[in-house]
């Protein structure tokens, strides 16, 4: 888990360009100033290049808090293991 | 450097904005404008040319106002238009299948205008990409078209119509197929943000286009260097003797070296310079050359030789001085990892390439590398560069021979014709501003349209030489552009004054330069100011105004100004050169 987390936030990083220890545990659009609609579409293009995984629309429209991505982002790769 | 296409996303954000901190120089300004989103191509495309040394920035317009953004861009050194036919008008690519022909036809002329507008208002821009306008994202149409299909037909039908010489449509279909469609598009930010392209797609997009960008920075490359053994020829010729190197039809890899030396052949003709670099025996090669029944390339094709014994880095080095050209013009061929790899360590400048392990990808290869050689404005002369630099080499030789400097040029029998306004080769004036860097005192680069509107507009007397000498034509080589003062006719100012480097160290500028104030004391001009704006480049004619008699009157970061009162202009009257002044 703690794997998954520090690699979402290296790419969070460089997509909003800041610091890791500046990206709060409960980060999402209303806290990240740089986090807006383009950038989600770029954080969402770099996650799935990072992870080699293709989000679903409905996964799609869920991306939209530092937890909620790490554990879609788990439970997919998980199920890819089973 | 690793190649974008091998690199993340978040790497090319993160080298991106290093590069940005480390360029420097002179900002080469991007507009994107665009009908659906497509920001991400700005970091992409940027750090490409970045990559390339080029000081690039992108900057994205407003969403769907391609229209409203060309009527007011202004100082941007390129456009590039992301026109989505099927998103012209929102959902066109579902309703247009329920519109009537009446309805398609009212769209049509629409956008017929919105196109013939866009391209008027960036006719003076110096490069504008338009792509060319596709239904293949939305359309599975094989064996009719659809409307929509149709539709985008007609519209580049248009398009190619109304671009002026300074806009270029991109084949994007082209660029579709080299990345896959299923790779190249992705539908599901579509409908939430109007975003279609993968990063994929963006990459090769953006390779794609480059070489126009680097044209326009006037970066493009203009040396294609070959090693000889298993580059030029299948076999080694110090090993395998000349009747058993093969370049002929008789064997597989015959055949591909003789269509890599045809390609090569073409390349030349079209005004890329050959040059060899190879280890081994100088005369062995030239036998080769002049000799060996299946050649293709002969020694003529080849503007400069370096066959012999040192390292590759210092020849590459020689062959920039000899040739008078920076190495970052050079592209370099070789089979060797090791000969490349010490190119890319020593000179990391010069553009590297592999001879493919599988032959069968090399003339694939060679037709990749051609876009490096990309010119915005293709002329006459460029057949005949190969031709102009090898007659250079002839009057070096005669200069080693000559006691003075004089007695050379002397020897040289120069002969300048001077051309006027309308008799001037539009292109090729054109051309100059945008490849000249070093005698080049202002490098303003200018389209053909922007040459086009000075010579009709009666405030700008512009003229350009020609020179020949004993051993050849060198074609039009020099250009100067002056603008006189509409509120006071007396006194006129030069905007631009460049020649090319291989007239360089003749005294051509004096003799033309006479002639220039001559010409203007005749239309009664008494005051006449310039400028230099120094670059990383033209250090060479920084004390040429100084030279010519006229007083520095102000400096200010790097550009200084002029100024000389004609009546105190001491003409040089150069003897050895003859004048031939036509029009005017």
């Amino acid at each position: 888990m703690n794997e998954i987390k520090n690699k979402v936030l290296d790419v969070m990083s460089a997509v909003f360009d800041m610091d890791i220890k500046d990206i709060p545990d409960n980060a999402a659009p209303e806290v990240v100033e740089n986090w807006e609609s383009l950038s989600h579409m770029n954080l969402v293009l770099a996650l799935e290049e990072e992870f080699q995984l293709r989000f679903s629309d409905e996964e799609m429209m869920d991306l939209l808090n530092l937890p909620t991505i790490i554990s879609i982002i788990s439970g997919i790769l998980e199920a890819r293991h089973e | 450097m690793k190649a974008m296409k091998y690199m993340k996303y978040t790497e090319i954000l993160s080298l991106n904005r290093e590069l940005e901190t480390v360029l420097k120089g002179k900002k080469f300004l991007i507009a994107l404008l665009s009908n659906i989103v497509v920001n991400q191509l700005k970091e992409v495309l940027e750090l490409e040319l970045r990559q390339q040394g080029i000081n690039a920035e992108v900057i994205v317009g407003e969403y769907d106002n391609i229209v409203q953004d060309s009527s007011r861009l202004s100082e941007v050194n390129a456009v590039l238009i992301f026109w989505e036919a099927p998103n012209w008008v929102e959902g066109l690519n579902a309703r247009i299948m329920s519109m009537n022909v009446d309805e398609i036809s009212a769209l049509k002329e629409r956008f017929e205008s919105e196109i013939d507008l866009v391209s008027k208002n960036l006719q003076h821009t110096p490069l504008v990409l338009f792509n060319r306008f596709s239904s293949l994202l939305f359309s599975t149409d094989v064996l009719r078209d659809g409307p929509l299909s149709l539709l985008c037909r007609q519209l580049n039908i248009v398009l190619e119509k109304s671009v002026s010489r300074n806009q270029l449509v991109v084949d994007i279909n082209a660029i579709l197929a080299k990345v896959g469609l299923g790779a190249a598009v992705d539908f599901r930010q579509f409908h939430s943000s109007k975003a279609l392209y993968t990063i994929n797609y963006f990459k090769v997009y953006a390779s794609a286009v480059a070489p126009a960008l680097r044209a326009a920075a006037g970066r493009s490359k203009k040396v294609l260097v070959l090693d000889c053994d298993n580059t030029l020829w299948s076999g080694v010729l110090g090993e395998d003797s000349e009747s058993g190197i093969q370049m002929d039809d008789s064997s597989l890899k015959g055949k591909i070296f003789r269509e890599v030396q045809q390609i090569l052949h073409g390349f030349r003709q079209e005004g890329i310079l050959l040059a060899l670099c190879s280890k081994n025996n100088p005369a062995d090669v030239d036998h080769v050359l002049n000799s060996h029944p299946d050649m293709i390339i002969r020694d003529d094709d080849l503007v400069a030789k370096k066959v012999n014994w040192q390292d590759k880095a210092t020849n590459l080095r020689e062959l920039a001085t000899e040739l008078n050209l920076g190495l970052d013009s050079f592209v370099f061929v070789d089979d060797s990892s090791f000969e490349l790899g010490l190119i890319e360590k020593e000179l990391p400048m010069v553009k590297c390439a592999q001879v493919p392990k599988n032959l069968s990808e090399y003339p694939a290869l060679l037709s990749e590398l051609k876009q490096d050689f990309f010119t915005l404005s293709p002329t006459a002369e460029d057949g005949r560069k190969t031709e102009l630099y090898l007659q250079e080499q002839q009057r070096k030789k005669q200069a080693a021979q000559s006691d003075s400097i004089d007695e050379y040029l002397a020897s040289l029998e120069l002969r300048l014709t001077i051309l006027w306004d309308e008799d001037i080769p539009i292109s090729r004036a054109a051309q100059m501003t945008q490849k000249t860097n070093q005698f080049n005192f202002t490098t303003r680069r200018y389209t053909e349209a922007d040459i086009q509107r000075m010579l009709e507009d009666k405030d700008y007397t512009s003229s350009v030489f020609s020179l020949a000498d004993r051993y050849g034509d060198y074609g039009v080589t020099g250009l100067i552009i002056i603008k006189t003062d509409r509120t006071s006719p007396s006194k006129a100012l030069i905007d631009s004054f460049l020649m090319s480097c291989r007239v360089i160290g003749r005294n051509v500028e004096y003799a033309f330069f006479d002639q220039i104030v001559l010409s203007l004391q005749q239309k009664n001009i008494t005051e006449l100011r310039a400028e230099y704006h120094a670059t990383p480049k033209n250090s060479q004619v920084a004390q040429l105004y100084d030279n010519y008699g006229f007083k520095r009157i102000a400096t200010i970061e790097g550009r200084r100004e002029y100024l000389i009162s004609l009546a105190d202009y001491k003409p040089r009257s150069i003897e050895y050169i003859s004048i031939n002044l036509k029009g005017n």
